[in-house]
């Protein structure tokens, strides 16, 4: 998909992008396979389970998104750092190699709203399947998401004669989840309807926050799995199953 | 009667709940794990024996989850077909006919709101008659350390998904054996391993839901 979609300037730089439910590419089978299951092996039930959940979340999604395009640079002494609008990052070497020949950066965050966490919670107690897998389709609608602001940045940057890089977000890749606070000090408050708690962890939680390289050196990797620490990762099973069957993988 | 027993630890294998359940689809119409613990109480069968059942029966699903044969939805199946049992053995705990092999305090650690792995392992030691004290997700350290005062002789478990939170997790270890140097700690989560508790001074490390109720088991075994 490498379409834009209308966006709005909210000053200073920041942009919202408008991009409805229907907007996303929510891949049913991808969520089938994120959960473990194998093309076809799901129980009948939990695939009946699953299409609620997916009727739920195109109601109960209230879908906002947006980015702050940014000055990007390294830090010499620290190879692990990079300075992002002004604020230094340690985000770790696999980010900061990412963004190492970066000019500029997207800071962007994006959410689907508190109401599909909300149900998810309170179908738990009495059906802990359902709200599993309610779970699962509230992270793929909000992988979807950021996966479509990720494009949208891509057009828009492509007018300038600008690449992107993947997007990476705070908590993957060694970088450490506290380092959200810096990133969103460089938005506004409670941008797209996101708060941080003490943690450092979104509210809404089905929300995805990150960095995105832009330049005109920059290189979009197809496949994240194979510079990242983590071995025991849902994704990298899912990745794995559909390298092993022919599926192909997905690169954020 | 011993038929009945099976019963149970069949519907807790296969996730049947009850009668009205239309899962599993080739059990549908059929009675379930409600049912059969009502009918084995009614005949007699002892609190102690259902609970044996409940435990095979969650370890046979765990074992088929541990060779990728079944997966979450139907661990969390099987889990409320043993809470429905569990229900009706809610009467022999209270009345102390029945006493838990111990206390479980669990929670996902400080910047960690991840809580599908911690309710499966809830579930999954409850079943297997330890009394658990769920502390939640984003749970501090101090937390944790209130919770072991509350509950002397406790086993407490930590969980995390993020690689991130690792660092809260191994901070809440130190506490806890700073604090109540006794205390047996275990951790759990998809960025672990058993490498990785032994580094944080984690007494035990659980790969799955079925790793914390076996390490229990040793523990209850061993005290």
């Amino acid at each position: 998909m490498s379409t834009a979609l209308p966006q709005f300037d909210r000053g200073h730089g920041v942009c919202e992008v408008a991009i409805g439910f229907g907007d996303l590419e929510i891949d049913r089978a991808a969520v089938v396979e994120v959960m473990g299951y194998r093309a076809g092996a799901m129980p009948e039930h939990f695939g009946e389970l699953l299409d609620a959940a997916l009727a739920q979340a195109a109601t109960l999604s209230v879908v906002r998104a947006g980015y702050l395009l940014v000055a990007a640079g390294r830090v010499d002494e620290r190879p692990g750092a990079v300075v992002l609008g002004g604020t230094v990052f340690s985000t770790q070497k696999i980010v900061a190699g990412a963004l190492l020949r970066a000019e500029r950066a997207a800071v962007f965050t994006c959410s689907i709203g508190p109401a599909m966490e909300e149900w998810t919670r309170a179908m738990m107690p009495d059906d802990p399947a359902l709200g599993y897998i309610a779970d699962a389709v509230g992270s793929a609608v909000a992988e979807a998401l950021a996966d479509r602001l990720h494009d949208h940045i891509g057009v828009q940057m492509a007018r300038h004669g600008w690449r992107i890089t993947n997007r990476y977000s705070p908590g993957y890749c060694n970088w450490s989840v506290a380092e959200q606070h810096r990133l969103f000090a460089l938005l506004p408050p409670q941008f797209c309807g996101i708060t941080l708690g003490e943690s450092a962890l979104m509210h809404p939680m089905k929300s995805v926050s990150g960095v995105i390289g832009v330049g005109t050196a920059v290189t979009h990797a197809d496949y994240l799995c194979d510079v990242c620490g983590v071995r025991d990762c849902t994704y990298r099973a899912f990745h794995a199953g559909r390298a092993a069957h022919g599926a192909g993988g997905a690169a954020r | 009667m011993s038929d009945l027993v099976d019963q149970i630890g069949s519907c807790i294998e296969r996730g049947k709940v009850n009668l009205a359940s239309p899962y599993p689809k080739d059990l549908k119409g059929q009675e379930g794990a409600d049912e059969y613990a009502r009918q084995a109480i009614a005949a007699g069968i002892g609190p102690e024996r259902i609970l044996g059942a409940c435990n095979d029966g969650m370890q046979r699903i765990g074992a088929k989850f541990g060779r990728g044969e079944a997966f979450v939805p139907e661990l969390l199946m099987a889990a409320k077909a043993m809470n429905a049992v569990m229900a009706h053995l809610k009467p022999f705990f209270a009345a102390g006919t029945v006493k838990p092999k111990g206390q479980f305090v669990l929670g996902t650690v400080a910047g960690d709101l991840h809580d599908i792995g911690k309710n499966l392992v809830s579930m999954v030691v409850a079943g297997n008659g330890w009394e658990v004290v769920d502390l939640g997700v984003d749970v501090k350290p101090a937390k944790f350390l209130d919770a072991v005062r509350s509950h002397p002789g406790c086993v407490v478990g930590l969980s995390a998904l993020l690689t991130t939170t690792m660092g809260n997790m191994a901070a809440t270890v130190k506490e806890i054996k700073a604090q109540f140097p006794s205390t047996v700690v275990i951790v759990g989560g998809a960025p672990l391993s058993a490498e990785a508790a032994a580094q944080m001074g984690a007494d035990g490390y659980a790969p799955d839901p079925q790793g914390a109720a076996a390490f229990l088991a040793q523990f209850a075994a061993a005290a």
